[in-house]
């Protein structure tokens, strides 16, 4: 069965459509990479899934349930309960908490469920991922540099028990080595039957190592990114 | 000067605890509960009721003092429950939901006045003292049991509270709701099950504080308005939200109005605290939280 699969997807904010009747399906395992411009459409997208967008029409399915449909209002109502289906966002601009340590910033992405009891190994997982972490575990997370904070905020989503994993714009406003890192370390992870989606403006960054990516253009999805790099294969499903 | 010292902890020991539950209500779901003074009576009138029943069974001692007191918080607890139904539910993910939640508390706080007075009638009620009659002598000073058992009291459950946020998972959520509601929301936090939790707690707090100050003054309909003004003036010099700030100006604002009321006249104690809030605010945007805390938002 498909990890996600939607189908005709509208959002936008009060009278703004920022999103144009998409449609997408990704299957367990798989990688995607979402490439565009700023004000695109890439973070409403993922907003979407997780129901943080002003409003929203459109079948999300996912592993077969219905977490999307019309909605006109209540932004973000949904979100706690979609989230705790297993889907982990890394928002973008971080969200992380800033008057928590970054042990508890870590924690609080294992809120959901069971999660909590083994959060201590989940944490010391993350830290294999992002070592630079681990000195700063008691250190306040309004104290970091960006792209200790960005660590924190794509650790926290890792944190969780979830089978599909949305990262925006991992690599915004940090330096280019920085960046490399942290995404170079974002997808060695081990998915297992999960599945990613990556917002990324770099297309460079996260080249030849997703398995597919697809350009957003005015709120829709294009293959012609995946086109241009010749060797993609256009991600299943995608109607245009 | 130690009378003085002793008077200010009292004030300060019941007037925080209204602040605090004000301050957590504000940084948490950003309402500014004007009903506060609305669910402070509310347990007042529970404590009063459930005294009232107590003494009728022949109950007298502790029982009595720990049912008052247990009783006024959860009266109060319930009150906030209900204001939070009214005001925060309905209103919660509405545009301008700040302006709507304060005038909605505002009309809870003026009809809730007159739905007591059609309750209770207009006569003051007296509630039994909690911590028995008495002094202690230290030195060259003394204080009453009622004095040094609100002092306690209050401590035991500001203690309480911040060890609750600090160490479990439900205070790390609420503390993850007050810094960042997206993040929050992204974690599966919900800010409306986490917000009625805050109405409680705040509402406890605010019911604690009601016995506390009903040993010295009377339950009444209105007499929620005079704990509610000194308990906003304490949250905004602490600087809404943070708790370290609002115990600081809960010691600071206790200080003045005893100073104020030993020296100059009872009826300044007003003035005093609005110029210093004043001022605080002018130097000090973020109140005194700003001071005692490094990284805030």
């Amino acid at each position: 069965m498909a990890i996600l699969e939607i189908e005709g997807l509208s959002a936008g904010y009060g009278p703004v459509r920022v999103l144009h009747d998409l449609s997408l399906t990704i299957e367990p395992g798989e990688r995607l990479g979402l490439v565009g411009l700023n004000g695109h459409g890439k973070t409403t997208f993922l907003s979407a899934i997780v129901g943080l967008t002003g409003w929203q029409d459109g079948s999300v399915l996912f592993r077969g349930e219905q977490i999307g449909g019309r909605r006109t209002h209540g932004m973000g109502r949904k979100t706690p309960q979609i989230v705790r289906r297993g889907i982990a966002l890394a928002p973008q601009g971080d969200a992380i908490f800033p008057g928590l340590s970054v042990r508890e910033n870590l924690d609080s992405g294992a809120y959901t469920g069971a999660t909590w009891r083994s959060r201590r190994k989940r944490r010391e997982r993350i830290l294999e991922v992002f070592p630079p972490l681990a000195p700063l575990l008691g250190q306040t997370a309004g104290t970091l540099s960006g792209g200790e904070r960005r660590m924190v905020s794509v650790g926290r989503a890792l944190m969780s028990d979830a089978s599909l994993y949305l990262v925006d714009e991992p690599s915004l406003g940090l330096a280019p080595k920085i960046s490399l890192n942290l995404v170079a370390a974002l997808l060695e992870i081990d998915l297992g039957d999960g599945a990613m989606i990556i917002a990324e403006q770099n297309l460079p960054l996260i080249e030849g190592r997703v398995d597919s990516v697809l350009g957003m253009h005015a709120g829709d999805l294009k293959l012609d990114v995946g086109e241009a790099l010749g060797d993609v294969p256009p991600a299943a499903g995608v109607h245009l | 000067m130690i009378e003085v010292v002793i008077s200010a902890l009292v004030l300060a020991s019941m007037y925080g605890l209204i602040a605090i539950g004000i301050s957590l209500t504000w940084a948490s779901i950003g309402m500014l509960n004007l009903a506060q003074g609305f669910i402070f009576t509310a347990g007042g009138y529970t404590a009063w009721l459930y005294a009232q029943y107590a003494e009728g069974w022949g109950l007298e001692g502790v029982g009595l003092s720990a049912g008052v007191l247990i009783f006024g918080m959860l009266g109060s607890a319930l009150a906030g429950l209900f204001v939070g139904a009214i005001a925060f539910l309905p209103l919660q993910d509405r545009d301008n939901f700040r302006t709507r939640s304060l005038i909605a508390t505002l009309a809870i706080s003026l009809i809730g006045t007159q739905i007591w007075l059609i309750l209770f009638g207009p006569q003051n009620k007296p509630l039994p003292p909690v911590f028995g009659e008495g002094r202690i002598e230290i030195g060259p000073a003394g204080m009453s049991y009622q004095q040094l058992g609100t002092i306690i009291v209050a401590s035991v459950m500001l203690a309480l509270v911040i060890l609750w946020m600090r160490s479990s998972r439900r205070g790390l959520q609420m503390r993850a709701m007050m810094m960042d509601p997206l993040g929050a929301a992204v974690v599966g936090v919900s800010v409306r099950s986490t917000g009625m939790r805050v109405l409680a707690i705040s509402g406890a707090l605010t019911g604690l504080s009601s016995v506390l100050l009903a040993q010295v003054f009377f339950v009444s309909p209105t007499s929620g308005v005079q704990p509610l003004t000194t308990g906003l003036i304490i949250s905004l010099a602490g600087g809404l939200g943070s708790i370290p700030g609002t115990v600081a100006a809960a010691g600071l604002i206790g200080l003045a109005e005893a100073l104020t009321a030993r020296y100059l006249q009872q009826s300044l104690v007003p003035f005093v605290l609005f110029a210093i809030v004043v001022l605080i605010l002018i130097f000090r945007p973020r109140g005194l939280g700003g001071l005692l805390e490094d990284v805030r938002e």
